[in-house]
């Protein structure tokens, strides 16, 4: 078994066997059992309405545990002096986060695949002659939301190489935020009249993530429709090739540490 | 075998960036097949220089050789063992599957893993505790356990800082057998105790530290037979100025 796997599924048990994280998943599913009650006020959109609040609660719970694992990845490695008995061992650098962030990415993928089961179950519990042909769009949706996990786990990662916990959850939940405007910083470069508020914006634009994109493939998955197939691959590429880099940087920041 | 050259090392307060020696041009060489003990009250650099030899730590000045290799290179990583002071490990998880991550990331067979696993097991006295989470084991238990994945790899090297610590007289005998054994497998060993009279049953050579510095060395046999001292004890208090 090679190191980052023997990690990675170090990683995994620890995460899942913690007790905290089956509250957040109770927590998430008692809130997307609330969406049958806000479904209930609506007009036959009942189901539309708890699909969309369970996506919701998917994303944002979903997004609290990879902030929280993956800023405290590196931190209680050093607080509990594990990281004594692993950078001891032939692990180089890149295998450590690697693995640690597979482990992570492991935990991150049964906590949705849960989360979207229920939501499932409670669909065909409100309208059993549900359309199985929306599954698959149901389906598509929470991959979007997994990849959006992934990049905030990664994001999580590569802070928590350098920072201390609470810096390292204000820079990830301060950039994802940010991940969501970035549409919006490219408009702005075009709406503004001087041309460096311009190629300041645009630069911005560039350096920073953008992950609006993302939330407009789920809303086009949401009405039943499906996206341009360049925009799924464009956004893949986009998103992998952003967790590399974070992931490439995280190595090197991590490389250089002491351990006093 | 383990070969240190001017190893110096400050630290660094974070007010007004102030520096101040912990290492101060520590040179020292163990050959294969020795144990040497490490001796020097609290705070004289006796864990940094560890953490340098295993490659946690990089010295500012000198260099630090271990096989031949540069301190913390993954070649030498593979052939060394490592016990950190008042060792804690992943909470969550049993012995049996901390001693079997530790293996695995030495690259070990399935079957290989298990049987060496086992060994160690049983070589530390864990075997009937293998199966519980590790929050639940006493300092002691998690001592023993330190100790067994140290010795996963069946290391040439054997780096243990306080390896001592926590344990109770069963304990602490235990250890000084398992010190022996590898003693008498060939096994070169470098360790850090503040327990004189364990180092004392063990060791060939001992080092004195203090203040960064290496003030005393010499072999076990010259101080307590032939160097007129009445015991280990005696001869550290005498260098350290105690």
């Amino acid at each position: 078994m090679s190191p980052v796997f023997a990690i990675a599924l170090n990683t995994f048990r620890e995460t899942v066997r913690d007790r905290v994280l089956y509250a957040f998943f109770v927590f998430a599913c008692s809130i997307t059992v609330l969406g049958i009650l806000l479904g209930s006020l609506s007009v036959g959109q009942d189901i539309r309405i708890i699909e969309d609040i369970g996506l919701a609660v998917i994303a944002i719970i979903g997004g609290i545990i990879s902030v929280f694992a993956g800023t405290n990845l590196v931190y209680k490695e050093l607080e509990r002096r594990t990281i004594y008995v692993i950078f001891t061992k032939p692990v180089s650098s890149w295998q450590f986060i690697c693995g640690k962030y597979l482990g992570l990415v492991g935990c991150i993928f049964v906590v949705v695949l849960a989360m979207g089961l229920f939501l499932l179950g409670l669909i065909w519990m409100v309208e059993p002659s549900h359309q199985v042909a929306q599954v698959p769009l149901l389906g598509a949706s929470l991959g979007l939301v997994f990849l959006e996990l992934l990049f905030v786990l990664a994001l999580a990662t590569f802070f928590s190489t350098f920072s201390n916990p609470i810096m390292s959850v204000v820079f990830t939940i301060s950039l994802w935020f940010i991940g969501h405007l970035g549409g919006s910083l490219l408009d702005l470069s075009k709406m503004s009249t001087n041309a460096a508020v311009q190629q300041l914006l645009s630069s911005l634009y560039w350096c920073l993530p953008d992950l609006a994109q993302l939330t407009r493939i789920r809303s086009v998955l949401m009405y039943g429709r499906e996206p341009s197939q360049e925009i799924i691959i464009y956004m893949l590429a986009y998103v992998f090739a952003y967790i590399f880099f974070l992931l490439g940087l995280a190595s090197i920041v991590n490389e250089r540490r002491e351990f006093p | 075998m383990i070969e240190a050259r001017g190893l110096s090392k400050d630290r660094v307060s974070s007010f007004l960036l102030r520096r101040s020696p912990i290492l101060d041009g520590l040179s020292l060489s163990v050959k294969q097949g020795e144990t040497y003990g490490l001796l020097g009250p609290n705070g004289a650099g006796k864990t940094t220089t560890v953490k340098i030899l295993v490659g946690l730590m990089r010295p500012d000045r000198g260099e630090a050789l271990v096989l031949g290799e540069k301190a913390g290179a993954q070649s030498a990583l593979r052939k060394i063992g490592f016990l950190p002071e008042n060792p804690y490990f992943y909470s969550h998880l049993t012995g049996q599957e901390f001693l079997e991550f530790i293996g695995q990331l030495f690259g070990l067979k399935k079957t290989e893993l298990r049987d060496r696993v086992k060994q160690l097991l049983e070589l530390v006295s864990m075997t009937v505790d293998a199966d519980k989470p590790m929050r639940k084991y006493s300092k002691g238990m998690l001592q023993r356990l330190g100790i067994a994945q140290s010795l996963i790899n069946d290391p040439e090297v054997v780096f243990w800082d306080e390896p001592m610590s926590g344990l109770d007289p069963i304990g602490r005998r235990d250890v000084r057998k398992i010190l022996l054994d590898l003693k008498a497998r060939g096994k070169t060993i470098f360790f850090n105790s503040h327990l004189l009279p364990d180092v004392s049953d063990v060791c060939d050579r001992v080092g004195v530290l203090a203040k960064g510095k290496l003030v005393a060395e010499d072999e076990i046999k010259n101080i307590v037979h032939s160097g007129g001292h009445k015991d280990l004890e005696e001869y550290f208090l005498e260098k350290v100025g105690g």
